[in-house]
């Protein structure tokens, strides 16, 4: 939680108090923001924005969720606000912040270090006396670095050096250093650079192998050359992506909304999972499945088909409708709870039992109803809703986006993070020829796969992202 | 004596006077039989007309909540009747400039409430077979008929909603509706 106060003393907001009115109003400049007490809705002008707690008092101060700036101040705001919660930071005007996530992939006599720059940007190598500095042509960075595998000697630390290079501290066995040229994927630049030993120290470098538990399975994606490396404590017990299954809505005789000039819902959501799936497996190299091609399937069909492949991630594609043809913007919807809801994922936390799996050791294992299995994911799911949040607004630039919360049938037996985007109404004539369009459909896929991309870095690295319940 | 004989004449009096009043209600003129319009709000035809004010809610300009409006609505004896006679006026196609979320042709069936405060509204499946699509058009409809029956009846605190006597899963792909729903202040704006 945030102080209004501090919100106004940063951004120039004047805070008035109407106990009346029962309301706060945040006023810049003639926009204007009403809050009500123990309400977590917030009129942002003329529309809802949902937050996810309610403004509350304490003491003389007024506090709300550091989503506040994202979802109600960015839109009033003249200048571009970005929020990242992971990296903590706030963005106010066109900075060039981009994210850095650093990965490792070590063998007996090198380590790997990958830097996955996003935006684009241009990095230099240099070394000086016993670090490795990144220079990166940027304004600060937003740097996830996890800690460095020190144990084979070759690196004793990274860290970010203000106020845009990354420090590679040099460990005893470090004798020279390979920088491959940096590789565009997508819209990230992928900097990797190569710590070698020398080479009379191999032969002593291969031998003291540390012996892997046979009942430990390496973890998809972490170190690879079994033997070659020390696991990483945790590592293998960390969520990550690997399969992602994206559902057109409605499909076969269930055409959905017709549009204002004749575009059909069911072919517009089609279309762009298509697109979404073709990215996200092309820049990631993920497992992407589409629920259906053009069939009739139904709430618990679609949800079956992530669950029973094991899916991470679930995204539900829609375009919407409104009596009203001037009605527009984009809404991200999770799942809100009815009190049989929440009953279930109280249940889901009590109902925890550690069994013996196949060749050996435990597995927690948490028992929830098929029907309300997203009960048990919702965290997991409004961390994604506010990163695509983040991630439409920069690459589309769709600007009215309204991340909600209600009782969505498809979403509900999910049994991983799961998110139903209204892409936009196909009954307003504008934004219906924005849904069919190429442009708009290629964007929205980049989107999507850095939302993705974003995502699995959370899972893996953040700590901001709460443990998901083992499934 | 003579006070005595007096009270008997003006109890005779009284008498007379009590009968020809009678007489002239009974056998005089039309107009003096016609009761007056306090005697008319009970008999029991007079129910029918009878009007109460309640709040329906129809589609805001924006096309993204629903306000809520008083109107006149069919006074209903009792809890269930009158749910059912504002449900009833919630499905009627209002005149411009207000719009309805409730799809054409849609007609009530039957509504019973439960002990716990759930009302199960029985619609035609005109509700289901002439709906536009679309979550936003979903979450009017649905939360027209809930915010119409909760916000008017403290009574009911949660709605399902029945098409052809049976529980169904969403209206047009969306909202969940195995279970009541209530009311949800942020599809309301004043």
């Amino acid at each position: 939680m945030v102080g209004l106060d501090d919100l106004a003393n940063i951004f120039q907001l004047q805070i008035r108090e109407d106990a009346a009115a029962r309301a706060v109003t945040a006023t810049y400049k003639t926009q204007t923001l009403v809050l009500t007490p123990d309400q977590s809705l917030v009129s942002a002008s003329g529309r809802l924005v949902s937050l996810p707690a309610p403004l509350i008092r304490q003491g003389r101060r007024w506090l709300v969720p550091v989503e506040f700036i994202s979802r109600a101040l960015a839109p009033i705001y003249d200048t571009r606000l970005e929020v990242r919660p992971a990296s903590r930071l706030v963005l106010v005007g066109d900075l060039r912040v981009p994210r850095v996530v650093a990965q490792y992939d070590s063998s007996p006599t090198s380590l790997r270090v990958t830097f996955d720059i996003t935006p684009r940007a241009n990095a230099t190598v240099t070394q000086e006396a016993n670090r490795l500095l990144v220079r990166i042509d940027a304004d600060t960075l937003d740097a996830s670095l996890p800690p460095a595998p020190s144990q084979q000697g070759l690196l004793t630390g990274i860290r970010a050096a203000e106020p845009n290079t990354i420090q590679l501290d040099l460990g005893p066995r470090f004798s020279s250093h390979r920088v491959s040229q940096p590789a565009s994927s997508g819209a990230a630049a992928v900097l990797t650079i190569e710590l070698l030993a020398p080479p009379s120290t191999e032969s002593s470098a291969t031998a003291p192998n540390v012996p892997v538990a046979p009942a430990e399975p390496l973890a998809p994606g972490a170190p690879n050359a079994p033997g070659s490396a020390l696991p990483v404590f945790g590592e293998a017990n960390r969520p990550t992506l690997r399969t992602i299954v994206i559902d057109p809505g409605h499909g076969g005789e269930d055409s959905g909304v017709k549009g204002a000039g004749g575009a059909v819902e069911k072919q517009v959501t089609l279309a762009v999972a298509r697109r979404v799936k073709g990215a996200i497996e092309g820049r990631l190299g993920m497992r992407v499945l589409l629920t259906h091609e053009d069939n009739r399937i139904g709430a618990d069909g679609r949800a079956a088909i992530a669950n029973n492949n094991k899916a991470d991630l679930f995204i539900s594609l829609h375009a919407n409708g409104s009596p009203q043809p001037t009605t527009r913007g984009a809404t991200i919807f999770t799942l809100s709870l009815d009190r049989f809801g929440e009953d279930a994922r109280r249940q889901s936390q009590a109902d925890r039992e550690v069994l013996q799996v196949f060749g050996g050791g435990t597995r927690e294992f948490s028992l929830v109803e098929w029907e309300l299995a997203q009960a048990a994911h919702l965290d997991g799911s409004q961390a994604f809703a506010s990163i695509l949040d983040q991630k439409l607004r920069a690459i589309t630039g769709m600007p009215a986006i309204t991340l909600q919360r209600a009782p969505m049938r498809n979403l509900a037996g999910a049994n991983m993070p799961a998110v139903l985007i209204e892409m936009g109404y196909l009954t307003n004539a504008d934004e219906e020829k924005l849904l069919t369009s190429n442009g708009f459909q290629g964007n929205f896929a980049a989107a999507v796969t850095e939302a993705v991309t974003t995502f699995r870095d959370y899972l893996e690295q953040g700590p901001q992202v709460p443990e998901p319940p083992t499934p | 004596m003579k006070k005595r004989r007096d009270l008997l004449l003006y109890a005779g009096l009284g008498a007379v006077l009590g009968l020809a009043l009678l007489a002239l209600l009974l056998l005089g003129p039309r107009w003096l039989r016609t009761p007056p319009a306090a005697v008319q709000s009970v008999a029991p035809t007079a129910t029918e007309a009878r009007k109460i004010r309640a709040r329906l809610f129809y589609v805001n300009e924006e096309g993204t909540a629903l306000s809520g409006i008083e109107q006149e609505v069919s006074y209903g004896e009792g809890t269930v009747e009158q749910a059912r006679r504002i449900v009833e006026a919630q499905l009627v196609t209002p005149p411009p400039p207000l719009t309805s979320a409730i799809p054409p042709g849609t007609k009530l069936r039957t509504l019973f409430l439960t002990a716990g405060g759930d009302a199960y509204v029985d619609l035609t499946p005109e509700l289901q077979t002439n709906h536009p699509g679309g979550t936003t058009n979903e979450i009017l409809t649905v939360y027209s008929l809930v915010s119409a029956l909760t916000s008017n009846l403290p009574a009911v605190t949660g709605v399902q909603i029945l098409i052809d006597g049976k529980e169904v899963d969403t209206l047009a792909g969306h909202l969940d509706l195995r279970r009541p729903i209530g009311q949800d202040a942020r599809w309301v704006v004043e």
